[in-house]
């Protein structure tokens, strides 16, 4: 199929005649493993092995593909990258086609456009003219190739009146919206679901003409990236099931924003109209997302407009929720708080929270005299506990694993808890032999791993060395243990993470990893604990259970961790945040706050990097900023907040730490053996039970937080999740 | 011959006419101008200490120069082309101000002049300096780098490997 | 002299009609003007409709509001019927005009601005956003 570039000629030819006494090369001498190539006579250097797609990339050429994608193997399907090599008998495919030494493409000659115009045209032969009903109108490569590369007419006459071709559409599930007649066959989501998601769901048959994209069987393609494959088809093929029909790409505004739905801080494009949020794309970080986000992450903003708290609430005398205005609920506020110790205070702070928020409820209850403030999401705090950074964070970074040679899970399921993670880590067992081991519940991690046990006393084993999987372990040159902080959250947490530090203190000790290689990693579920530890909160709401508190203040705390009986006889409950969930139904007073795309605000990632949400729609009716209410509320209360702006909140945070302002980047932290020393004090027995992360399958995913719990696309995914567990395919 | 005349001539008049407005506008503005001795019409350079500032020429509110926040960047790729055209500039975007919806049609309306304002620079310092001109406080986010990786194509057919492709 | 001895003759008979010198004092305090007329009807609020040729066209018909109205009284509270007697459109009061009767007519209504029941413009966008009701929370949560 592929014809070779013809070896004998280079061979024969001498090497001197490769260099034009015409180029004027000013770059320096290259290393000489380096190729030299000419692409459109511009001499580049890369590595040997590259395409010469990669080579023209080099050069700062683009060359048209479909099938070609840099995350992806190479196909080489479409054809619609073929360039004119000099020498060679037939355009070639420049996206599978390794560069020779001296080989001279050619990007822009009459031959390489009179094969794009031919490929051009075969495409469009049998695509529909519906651009102005599809969805990807406006943002389609193959409009934008047709208009670019392809023949002003068509000689696609079909004088029997046979039709084009037609295939029927597939339904694989409640994201993504399938127009099968639109495909090209370029077999992106083919492979991207085998070598990314990890799903053998999708596949071709047949051939030719009669060639199908699907799943062989109708079902719902059961992974958690499946919205990916929507970007990555060139046509309208597969096109956003909720976004169908809604928007098209020139009306709506691009806000280059955060995701908040797991701990990675995935980087995202917030697409708006209309003062609305419209969909959710991702934006290419390699070191965090690189270029997936997951279903979460992209279908859950239509949690965004249902269940919203937009005005404040105060309860009346017959103890009912009722709309007030802001000075209403903030006077109850003040004239409740008239008397109230600080020491009978308490704030617990939810999973969704940014860390201008955390700084002002952290200063505006310190003034008050409460210390009490604590995080929904428990951490162990024996010890060393949060004190030292290199415990809570995880320090190898998400792009560290593509560096790694071992990584041993423990009590996470990270397909589901971080997903793009898991991605990664996929992408480096195919590509770098990654081993990969785990102790906790059996899940499918859409890789091989070597399952070492369920219960901790394999931690145990192996942290004391007496463990067949040591020997892996001290082999490694750069290992990685990952504990999830879904495991901590058992009454044994602290013990759990002395065991694990002391494993992976021992591991960096016996493996011969470098000094700045760090083996212990945490993976949070949660996009604000970090930004909370960093501040100061103490993490689990232990401490308000002690207190029994008058008075609980509920920053987007909804995940039911305290409860009524928690707290004092007729305690009174704040509850700040934006949706109308179980914090707001145990609350006596409700301040209405803005969601993750209305504000400008810090979130910090579980590896502890600051990154900004940049604001894209106004919060909705009288709800506001988070930090500005608070600020408000503090003036009320007597003790002013001393900032107006932004910036000097940010000015305030990096008083307290520099890292929360560093915005994109990783302050390393590298305290272990100090952790370790200062944690022997506080240790505690562990327990027997197994360790068994909350989210195991796919329908445990969709839901976990107010914004999911909120969605109806959520909704719809859990129960067709739920009905493919049962169906025979 | 003639051409050469005039064009030396025009040359000189020129560069003394630049050495002029040069010299005024330094010694306006308070900055420093060394001129290496003797050789008056060769060497000039010019250092200005003073930042240019416009904002009492440009005629913009001074709510909206002293309350407005920039930040510079390079724009994203669009995730569902594979086109790298629009991320070859910087632009600067304004903080978002207040909207509200219009009863009739649903539309949203802003009181704020600049939030469709959309400027493009070939280069970061552009922008920065542009930004300092109009007065408005300003932070660069950088591009994120991308790494390069090797590509082959064997890789789907190698058989000792995970990359191996059974599935089309 | 005849002349001066009629006026001020009606003046009384005016003055004696609206229940004395009191009660003159009470109309003028609340409609502002005395007149004399003679009672050509009274509709269903109430209302007491007058007509004297004597006066000027446009001032010789006119409608004493009904005491429930008070002082709050406005042509609002003019039925449609008696509107049409009072506006000159017709010379036939409606006890005398055959006037159709519809089951589908409406009951007169004043005009409510100003009043709770008055007449506010809204939206007619859908909303874009739906907002969290206290009570509903149980019954979302089960449909979900």
């Amino acid at each position: 199929m592929l014809r070779l570039w013809p070896l004998r000629q280079v061979v024969s030819s001498a090497g001197a005649r490769f260099i034009p006494a015409c180029q004027k090369s000013t770059a320096p001498e290259p290393a000489p493993e380096l190729v030299e190539v000419f692409v459109n006579d511009k001499q580049v250097f890369v590595e040997p092995g590259t395409t010469v797609l990669q080579a023209c990339a080099v050069a700062g050429i683009e060359i048209p593909r479909f099938c070609y994608h840099e995350r992806l193997s190479i196909a080489g399907n479409c054809r619609m990258c073929l360039v004119e090599v000099e020498r060679s008998a037939k355009p070639i495919a420049s996206c599978a086609m390794p560069v020779m030494k001296g080989m001279k493409v050619k990007t822009d000659s009459p031959v390489t456009k009179k094969a794009r115009e031919g490929v051009m045209e075969f495409l469009l032969m049998n695509h529909p003219l519906d651009c102005p009903i599809c969805d990807q109108g406006g943002e389609c490569d193959l409009q934008d190739q047709s208009m670019n590369f392809g023949s002003d007419k068509s000689r696609f006459t079909d004088i029997a009146f046979t039709g084009k071709r037609a295939v029927e559409d597939k339904n694989v599930g409640p994201l993504v919206k399938t127009i099968m007649t639109r495909c090209i066959h370029c077999t992106r989501c083919i492979r991207f679901a085998s070598e990314v998601a990890g799903v053998e769901d999708l596949g071709t048959t047949g051939r030719g003409n009669e060639m199908q994209v699907g799943t062989y069987v109708e079902k719902m393609l059961q992974s958690e990236l499946s919205g990916n494959v929507i970007d990555l088809c060139p046509v309208g093929a597969l096109t956003s099931k909720p976004y169908a029909f809604t928007a098209r790409p020139w009306e709506t505004r691009k806000i280059e924003s955060i995701d908040v739905m797991d701990a990675l801080g995935s980087n995202i494009v917030v697409s708006m109209r209309t003062n609305e949020v419209m969909r959710v794309l991702p934006r290419v970080n390699e070191d965090i997302n690189e270029e997936w986000i997951s279903d979460k992450t992209r279908f859950a903003y239509d949690g965004l407009k249902r269940q919203r708290l937009t005005t404040p609430f105060l309860k009346d005398a017959n103890g009912q929720l009722m709309q007030t205005d802001w000075e209403s609920a903030f006077l109850a506020i003040a004239r409740k708080l008239q008397g109230v110790e600080g020491s009978q205070m308490a704030a617990v702070a939810g999973g969704l929270v940014d860390a201008e928020a955390l700084t002002s409820l952290k200063d505006l209850m310190n003034r008050l005299g409460c210390e009490t403030l604590c995080t929904e999401e428990i951490f162990p705090m024996d010890g060393s506990g949060t004190d030292f950074r290199s415990n809570y964070l995880m320090n190898t970074t998400i792009a560290g694993v593509e560096e790694a040679d071992v990584v041993l899970f423990i009590g996470t399921n990270p397909r589901f808890e971080a997903p793009v993670f898991n991605a990664r880590v996929r992408k480096s067992w195919i590509h770098n032999d990654l081993k990969v081991a785990m102790i906790g519940a059996p899940v499918d991690l859409t890789y091989e791993y070597e399952h070492l046990g369920e219960t901790v006393d394999v931690i145990e084993k192996l942290a004391g060395g007496n463990h067949p999987f040591c020997k892996v372990l001290e082999s490694a040159k750069r290992p990685m243990v990952v504990m999830g902080s879904s495991c901590l959250q058992r009454s044994d947490g602290s013990a759990l993470h002395f065991m694990v530090s002391t494993l992976a203190n021992r591991v960096k000790a016996a493996s011969g990893a470098d000094a700045e290689w760090r083996v212990l990693n945490v993976l949070h579920r949660v996009a604000s604990q970090v930004a909370a530890l960093d501040l100061g909160y103490s993490a689990g709401v232990s401490g308000v259970r002690e207190a029994k508190p008058q008075m609980l203040f509920l920053l987007g705390a909804d995940e039911g961790a305290i409860t009524r009986s928690d707290l004092a006889d007729g305690a009174f409950v704040v509850y700040q945040g934006h949706h109308g969930d179980q914090g707001a139904q145990m609350a006596d007073v409700i301040l209405p706050g803005a969601a993750y795309t209305e504000k400008d605000a810090t979130y910090v990632n579980t590896e502890g990097r600051a990154q900004l949400t940049r604001q894209a729609v106004t919060p909705p009716g009288m709800a506001r900023n988070d930090w500005k209410v608070l600020r408000a509320l503090s003036e009320l209360l007597g003790v002013t907040l001393p900032y107006d702006k932004l910036q000097e909140v940010r000015q305030r945070m990096a008083e307290i730490s520099p890292t929360l302002v560093r915005v994109g980047e990783i302050e390393e932290a590298n305290f272990f053996k100090q952790a370790i020393e200062a944690t022997k004090a506080g240790k505690t027995s562990l327990g027997k039970e197994p360790l068994v992360p909350p989210q195991q399958v796919l329908k445990d995913f969709y839901m976990t937080d107010s914004i999911t719990r909120a969605s109806p696309t959520m909704a719809k995914c859990v129960q067709a999740a739920t009905e493919a567990e049962s169906s025979v395919h | 011959m003639a051409a050469t005349l005039t064009s030396r001539l025009f040359g000189q008049i020129s560069s003394s006419v630049r050495n002029g407005i040069r010299r005024s506008y330094a010694a306006a503005s308070g900055g420093t101008m060394t001129t290496q001795p003797g050789e008056e019409d060769k060497v000039t350079t010019i250092t200005v200490e003073d930042k240019m500032d416009i904002t009492p020429l440009t005629g913009v509110p001074e709510e909206h120069i002293k309350t407005r926040l920039v930040r510079i960047c390079v724009p994203a790729r669009n995730a569902m082309q594979s086109g790298t055209y629009g991320t070859r500039r910087w632009k600067i975007e304004f903080d978002v101000r207040e909207r509200w919806e219009n009863p009739l049609m649903g539309w949203i309306s802003t009181g704020d002049p600049l939030s469709n304002t959309e400027v493009t620079f070939s280069s970061k310092d552009d922008a920065m300096a542009f930004c300092e001109k109009n007065g408005w406080e300003f932070f660069v986010e950088e591009p994120k780098k991308t790494s390069f990786k090797k590509k082959s194509y064997g890789d789907n057919f190698s058989w000792d490997k995970r990359t191996r492709r059974s599935t089309k | 002299m005849s002349k001066y001895i009629e006026k001020i003759s009606r003046l009384f008979r005016i003055i004696k009609e609206n229940g004395g010198v009191l009660g003159s004092v009470r109309t003028v305090f609340r409609m502002e003007e005395l007149k004399t007329g003679t009672l050509v009807g009274e509709d269903e609020l109430g209302n007491k409709y007058f007509h004297n040729p004597m006066y000027f066209v446009g001032r010789s018909r006119w409608v004493v509001y009904s005491d429930a109205a008070g002082h709050d009284y406005d042509g609002s509270q003019v039925p449609a019927e008696w509107h049409r007697w009072l506006s000159y459109i017709s010379d036939e009061t409606p006890d005398k005009a055959d006037l159709p009767k519809y089951p589908w007519l409406a009951k007169h209504t004043e005009n409510q601005s100003g009043t709770p029941q008055e007449y506010v413009p809204y939206s007619t966008t859908r909303p874009k956003i739906q907002a969290w009701k206290p009570k509903t929370e149980e019954v979302y949560r089960k449909h979900f």
